[in-house]
């Protein structure tokens, strides 16, 4: 097959590309330098490479680029800044749930797919949002007290507003 | 940028017989292959020292002897093409036979993995598939053993896991106008990375310019330069084009793993629990190469005279290649190996005297004005900070101890037990003398004229928050706020020599250089500020002045002899003076064990063999705690892979050497969130110690967190249901058929 000029919108900007179809959502990202998108195995085994797609977080190993064809891609680094970063980057950098840093990303995505459909989660709902990935540093519990402080400080926000 | 290939060889030992590149070459690829690599052989871990390093590793192979290993390499515009190109070498072998099990590949008559290799400089005979060999004796063992009351014993069998840090080995190298070279490697020691590659091409160090980059994660797979740096390097060099090399997860499983190993142990103790004799053999299953096998040996026997006081002791230990992922350093280095069969046999041994296990440990522990060696025999140094009792006291308490059951008294589907492990890791492998291991930390540190500090080391972090620790400990020495002390990014032009960030070493070996560094910035700094406030230098001394948020000099007896450290430097810098600079090496003279105690309650479901964690109590022993969040993450990271190893990562090899998990993360366990405790079941502490010898009192953390914790799986199933297991991981499949053989003998 031949290549095809498609349209990604990642983090609220947009990109023409033209790829081949065995091209994945992952290597597309990467290659426009998203490189907060990480590459664990391409296989779909560590969500590493976790971003959300058209409002669903999905493993971007696992899509094909051409599958994201007009679709609104969000990664990590389109969820905040470093002056205003997303309560859960706070968090995670907060809670000391980042040691070398490769699963956060993932991480982050698959808690705030978690978030952003229920509020207060309790442990074993965040446990269970967060079992397709994989983190070889932390053991884990920080992981789990920062999407608890995200959520809190969340819900906080909410209430303010 | 090109982007690089390997071609994995399909078989776990062959000999290559032809290779066909043309049809590679014809769509536009640079392809090397053994003829076009410099035949020298070389250890890809050069902390051991030269006399006694063996050398049995090209850049690529004519012989493989594992599955996977890089036969031939491309580099080509494309990922895509790299792929095609490396699909369209033909390569002709042939097949050796197999060798998986250390003890059938020591029988005569077993295929030689190795004719010979290098050991120093000099070529030696490789026999029985041997790679070495080392026994050490201390003391009258048969005379302790003839006058033991009593003798433990087990045989002991520790698998061979994979690291699975979350990034893969990985390399980018640029080759150079002036005929060197640009590397970003995945590493622990950009250092060593650098000198070998400087030997192996044969271009001046001067002209090798290897850079830190953040990695993720190593565990001890990266202390050796990894195969991919100079498989990338010598595609550059051959292409004149900057190549890109990364390894997918099914290579770099291949790759590298924990050292499988058998251990034979047995322990001599008298009636009162006073341990006399012990006599161990260990046959090491070090896979394809011998990265550092001879060091390996050393520190088994190290480990255990450094958990108790041992008199008398006689050590066996034989390393031995087979047809597998080549064994290297993971957290520990050894040490979960050898403290899961000492801590399983005290145990026992506690149980044969009807004597506490706790009160077993507390009187025969290597602690306080001890001797220790856990590095080898010649790392030796004297106990100056020990938290053991505390850590055991508080953790018992937290847990329970003293109610738990008898062993095997359960009963009902659901059957719970209390288990201890304790253990410890060097900090460091410092010593009075030298080893035969390199050990030394290199910093330099640099008084900017805002009064910021630059801190150059080629100290690497590998998520342990190690150099976050670092800027603490300038910030400490220097009275400059936190955010004004900065890490520099590192290559190794620019910094001093530093070893590797291993061996538990970040915060105490290369924490104690950039402090040594410190100190000496700081006699700089009131050196020169007694020049301009004209004042005696040692009547100087610094502070932070909160209000200026920056460090000042001054004189307690004279208040307006004060100057703030921007304006010190500012001064050297407009009147064309100098740059207020220090460069420091440091050899740490101790390496001191930082201890941890494991307390672990599990729940075995006696009808499916699961092992649940209930509750797990950890307590770290690292001297004054730097950075309490990194370091409590350090603990929590040490139980999530402890209890892998203790239960489900098995890492198996089918007989024709492929990986029964075929690389696949997934179908090699590794531990997910639902293989780890509930956050309230989890509670990690602190002893209150101080390290003489270390930074501000700090000594390691990060191996001991790992080292007890199977030991303590495994007491705790033994306290649960009765049964004790001598091998790992302790699956649900193994837990059952104990249970029914225990059913059959005594139902």
């Amino acid at each position: 097959m031949k290549a095809k000029a498609i349209t990604l919108n990642v983090n609220g900007r947009r990109h023409q590309v033209t790829l081949f179809p065995n091209v994945t959502l992952l290597e597309a990202l990467r290659d426009l330098s998203y490189t907060d998108v990480k590459n664990g195995c391409e296989k779909g085994d560590c969500g590493a490479c976790a971003v959300e797609l058209n409002g669903k977080v999905i493993n971007s190993c696992l899509v094909l680029a051409w599958q994201a064809d007009g679709a609104q891609i969000l990664t990590n680094a389109g969820l905040g800044t470093m002056e205003s970063p997303h309560p859960l980057q706070e968090a995670f950098a907060d809670a000391g749930a980042v040691q070398c840093g490769y699963c956060s990303s993932g991480m982050i995505m698959a808690a705030k797919a978690l978030l952003d459909e229920n509020p207060n989660p309790s442990e074993t709902e965040i446990r269970e949002a967060i079992s397709g990935n994989l983190c070889r540093c932390t053991g884990y519990t920080q992981i789990v007290n920062a999407v608890q402080m995200a959520a809190e400080k969340m819900m906080q926000q909410r209430a303010q507003e | 940028m090109l982007h690089g290939r390997v071609l994995s060889s399909p078989y776990a030992h062959a000999c290559v017989k032809r290779i066909d590149a043309t049809a590679a070459e014809a769509i536009g690829a640079v392809v090397i292959t053994f003829n076009d690599i410099p035949s020298v052989r070389y250890n890809e871990r050069i902390i051991t020292i030269p006399s006694v390093l063996h050398k049995d590793h090209y850049v690529l192979a004519d012989k493989v002897r594992r599955m996977g290993e890089a036969v031939a390499a491309v580099a080509a515009e494309t990922e895509e093409l790299a792929e095609k190109a490396v699909r369209a070498i033909k390569v002709e072998y042939d097949v050796l036979p197999v060798l998986t099990d250390p003890i059938k590949a020591m029988k005569p008559g077993a295929t030689p993995i190795y004719d010979t290799v290098l050991w120093g400089e000099n070529e030696i005979e490789i026999e029985h598939n041997i790679a070495c060999a080392r026994s050490i004796e201390q003391g009258d063992v048969d005379r302790a053993f003839a006058e033991a009351d009593v003798v433990v014993e087990g045989t002991f069998n520790l698998s061979k896991v994979y690291h699975a840090q979350m990034e893969t080995k990985s390399a980018i190298c640029r080759p150079e106008p002036n005929g060197g070279l640009t590397v970003w490697p995945t590493t622990q020691s950009i250092h060593n990375v650098r000198i070998l590659l400087g030997q192996i091409f044969d271009i001046p160090l001067s002209k090798v310019n290897v850079k830190r980059v953040p990695i993720g994660g190593t565990f001890g797979s990266s202390i050796q330069m990894n195969p991919p740096i100079p498989i990338c390097a010598a595609l550059a060099l051959k292409a004149h084009r900057p190549v890109k090399l990364t390894l997918t997860r099914e290579e770099d499983a291949h790759d590298h793993t924990r050292y499988g190993e058998q251990i034979h142990l047995q322990l001599a103790a008298k009636k009162d629990g006073t341990l006399t004799g012990a006599k161990m053999e260990a046959i090491v299953d070090i896979g394809a190469h011998n990265i550092q096998a001879y060091s390996f040996l050393g520190v088994t026997v190290g480990w255990l005279v450094s958990l108790y006081k041992i008199p008398n002791v006689r050590y066996h230990g034989t390393a031995v290649y087979t047809n597998k992922a080549p064994s290297c350093a993971m957290q520990g280095f050894g040490n979960p190996q050898v403290t899961f069969a000492t801590e399983s046999l005290i145990e026992e041994l506690a149980e044969k005297l009807d004597i506490d296990s706790l009160e077993l440990r507390l009187k025969n522990y290597v602690g306080l004005g001890d001797t220790f060696w856990g590095q080898g025999p010649l790392v030796r140094s004297i106990v100056e900070s020990d938290g053991v009792p505390e850590l055991l006291h508080r953790g018992a308490e937290a847990i329970g101890w003293s109610d738990r059951p008898k062993s095997g008294s359960g009963t009902g589907r659901f059957r719970s037990g209390i288990g201890l492990g304790r253990g410890f890791h060097t900090s460091s492998a410092g010593a009075p003398q030298p080893g035969d291991v390199i050990d030394f930390s290199g910093a330099m540190v640099k008084l900017n004229v805002d009064g910021s500090v630059d801190v150059i080391t080629a100290l690497m972090d590998h998520g342990g928050g190690t150099l976050e620790a670092l800027n603490r400990i300038v910030s400490e020495a220097l009275c400059v706020p936190l955010d004004k002390v900065n890490m520099a990014p590192a290559e190794t032009c620019s910094t001093v020599y530093d070893c590797v960030t291993h061996a538990t070493r970040g915060v105490y070996a290369g924490g104690g250089a950039v402090l040594k560094a410190a100190r000496t910035l700081r006699e700089e700094i009131l050196t020169t500020a007694a020049h301009y406030l004209n004042v005696q230098a040692h009547a100087l001394t610094l502070k932070l002045n909160k209000d200026l948020e920056q460090g000042v000099v001054y004189t307690p007896s004279i208040p307006d002899r004060t100057m703030t450290l921007s304006e010190l430097a500012t001064r050297c810098w407009s009147e064309s003076w100098k740059t207020i600079a220090a460069v420091e090496s440091y050899r740490p003279v101790n390496c001191p064990p930082a201890y941890v105690t494991v307390f672990v309650e599990v729940k075995v479901d006696t009808w499916t063999g699961l092992v649940h964690t209930v509750k797990a109590v950890m307590g770290s022993d690292c001297g004054t705690v730097i950075c309490p969040a990194m370091a409590i993450g350090q603990l929590e990271g040490g139980l999530s892979k402890g209890a892998g190893y203790a239960l489900y990562e098995s890492n198996a090899w089918s007989t024709d050497g492929q990986l029964v998990s075929g690389g696949y993360w997934i179908d090699s366990k590794t531990s997910g969130i639902s293989e780890t405790p509930h956050i309230d079941a989890f509670t990690a502490g602190f002893a209150h110690t101080y390290e003489p010898s270390g930074p501000f009192g700090a000594k390691g953390i990060g191996e001991a967190a790992i080292n007890p914790v199977a030991a303590a799986y495994a007491n705790a199933i033994h306290n649960a249901i009765g049964i004790r297991f001598y091998e790992l991981p302790i699956t649900p499949e193994k837990v059952l058929i104990a249970l029914k053989k225990k059913e059959r003998i005594h139902g």
